[in-house]
């Protein structure tokens, strides 16, 4: 019996609109495609259009990882229920960084963005690999929140 | 109306500038030093000039600013840093925002001064000035910076592309920078030598030393063929110091190999570019040890930082202060500071090597022609590529790592057409380097290197600030 290799594993990368650190967004690139990974990096300062754009384009791609670092992820990220009720970015929306401006971060500020429809807020990018293995192994709706 | 020749500008900004036959003339008085004679001067010499960086919004500040750190400072060259919405030709935002706050720009908006309160500036000091700033496409600004009599020009288009935007294509960027490069081989012709500056800092990020040097010599072969004469090729320091030393050498050799004889090549040293030590004492020390660091390479000069850079934009006097730290390295008692020749000569066959196998393959296939279209295929394919790019023109597959004693290495290669011989010394670099399976934290503490060292500092006087 042989046996052919499965299809590469795609995920779409990038930092949202108005955020132009790129360190952070090669380095979780490059800890993806050492995972495997065939990530469309999307670099720094993309709306969440052109997220929903690469996704049309790769509809393959497991999950869209948007990185923030500079305190503006709410504000970045407005506009995903309106795409999301249009029928676009139907795939997981993975959140991660600096979520918002100030040193103390409360619950509110994640139970704002995922009542926008963000699907799971990471605080260790180094868990990028596991999360995308639990979320293709449960190809439905999320059991917990990481 | 001035047309200066071949350089397709905005109107406006054309309009604004006396004939290109006063530009030339202004440029050939002999009451000021060129920068070029002061590098040409400095070399003969062997004691780095030491250069810093400053940029107001407001014309009297930026007047004053310079008058200041030249008192206290007495650099060889000064600085007008550019703010960025010049950079990003957004002339008329610039314009807006002089008059509403001045203070808000982060740095002189020099277009919309324009040429007239350039000279001021230039005669308000004895050094000659130099224009710094960040453009994919600088020509506007360019235009400004030689009627105002000023004879050095930062950047070219790679440099002052991938780490700086977005999405500007490299034909885009090589183009106008083509054209500014043209500019300086007619004024060559005339007499009047305007040094170009490549900016090998990149991204400031952990720059494996034969990427930043392939780069600018891409840049500077593009400034020759178009009759530049005086190239000054900036490396920034990584931190470990035979390395540094070897690849400030290596620069010399590079352009004796790549580089027409008539083109003047001057090694300049970028004080660290990275994630800056918090404390005073460790901040100075660093500094220190750049201007050690441009000693032993041979560097002709130094653009340096100060201890206030982990906190922001320095006031005057502690910019000049950072100017003596440096060139107190190159004071006589400290004569007896050597480094291992052994390990720079072998760290700079490697460097060049690695230059080679980088920079060959892409001017094979130029074949004598302009480089500029087999330099933008290279980017695309990977073939050419630099860390953390802030253009999506970059691919950035290639990811650095320090090894244990602080050299910069690669982690990924990327595509990047490395022989087996590079790959293999490369990897028996990186053995025994601290990290582990958590990449990311691993090149996170590579980033921070230098803050690592404030840990020793007691009594700081910043930290709780």
């Amino acid at each position: 019996m042989t046996t052919t290799s499965p299809p590469p594993r795609q995920v779409i990368l990038g930092v949202a609109r108005s955020d132009a650190h790129a360190v952070a967004n090669h380095l979780i690139a490059m800890r993806l495609r050492e995972s495997g990974f065939t990530v469309t990096n999307l670099g720094v300062c993309t709306p969440l259009e052109e997220f929903a754009e690469a996704h049309t384009a790769h509809p393959d791609a497991e999950a869209v990882i948007i990185g923030s670092l500079n305190g503006h992820a709410y504000e970045d990220l407005r506009d995903l229920p309106a795409l999301r009720s249009a029928g676009l970015l139907q795939v997981p929306v993975i959140v991660g960084g600096n979520l918002s401006v100030g040193s103390k971060k409360s619950d509110r500020d994640h139970e704002r963005l995922y009542e926008l429809g963000v699907d799971y807020i990471l605080g260790d990018a180094e868990q990028l690999p596991l999360l995308l293995d639990l979320l293709r192994a449960e190809a439905r709706p999320p059991l917990s929140r990481v | 109306m001035s047309e200066i020749p071949g350089l397709r500008i905005e109107r406006r900004v054309a309009a604004a500038l006396p004939p290109w036959p006063d530009i030339v003339a202004w440029l050939r008085r002999t009451d000021k030093p060129t920068v070029a004679a002061v590098l040409a001067a400095a070399d003969r010499r062997g004691v780095p000039v030491v250069q810093p960086r400053c940029g107001v919004g407001d014309h009297e500040r930026m007047r004053e600013l310079l008058q200041a750190i030249e008192a206290e400072g007495r650099p060889s060259v000064l600085t007008l840093t550019i703010d960025s919405y010049t950079r990003l030709k957004h002339f008329r935002s610039a314009a807006e925002a002089l008059r509403r706050d001045p203070a808000g720009l982060n740095g002189y908006p020099l277009v919309a001064h324009g040429w007239r309160r350039g000279r001021d500036l230039d005669a308000s000091v004895r050094a000659p000035l130099q224009v710094r700033h960040g453009s994919p496409d600088g020509r506007e600004l360019f235009a400004v910076t030689l009627a105002a009599g000023i004879t050095s020009f930062e950047g070219g288009g790679l440099s002052y592309n991938l780490p700086y935007s977005k999405n500007v294509p490299l034909a885009v960027s090589l183009e106008a920078w083509r054209q500014i490069d043209a500019v300086c081989g007619i004024l060559a012709d005339e007499g009047v030598p305007i040094d170009r500056e490549m900016f090998g800092s990149l991204t400031g990020v952990l720059v494996p030393p034969a990427i930043s040097l392939a780069v600018c010599l891409l840049e500077a072969c593009s400034a020759a063929a178009e009759g530049v004469r005086c190239v000054s090729i900036a490396y920034p320091q990584g931190g470990e110091v035979h390395q540094d030393v070897a690849a400030l050498r290596a620069i010399r050799s590079l352009a004796a190999k790549y580089l027409p004889e008539r083109v003047a090549v001057y090694p300049v040293l970028h004080t660290f570019m990275g994630v800056f030590p918090r404390t005073t004492a460790t901040a100075d020390a660093l500094i220190h040890y750049a201007g050690l660091t441009a000693r032993l390479g041979g560097a002709v000069k130094v653009i340096n930082k100060t201890n206030q850079e982990a906190y922001g934009i320095p006031d005057a006097a502690t910019n000049a202060l950072g100017v003596r730290t440096t060139a107190m390295a190159f004071t006589p008692f400290l004569d007896f500071v050597t480094v291992d020749e052994v390990r720079v000569e072998e760290e700079r066959y490697w460097i060049e090597r690695e230059v080679a196998e980088l920079v060959d393959p892409v001017l094979d296939q130029a074949d004598g022609q302009r480089i500029s279209a087999a330099v933008e295929k290279a980017f695309a394919d990977g073939r050419l590529d630099i860390p953390f790019s802030a253009s999506v023109h970059a691919r950035a597959e290639v990811m650095p790592r320090r090894d244990a004693g602080g050299g910069v290495r690669y982690q990924n290669y990327g595509r990047l057409p490395f022989s087996r011989a590079t790959r293999r010394r490369n990897e028996q670099c990186l053995r025994g380097a601290p990290g582990g399976d958590r990449l990311i934290e691993a090149v996170t503490a590579d980033i921070n290197y230098f803050l690592a060292f404030d840990r020793h500092q007691d009594g700081d006087d910043h930290a709780n600030s």
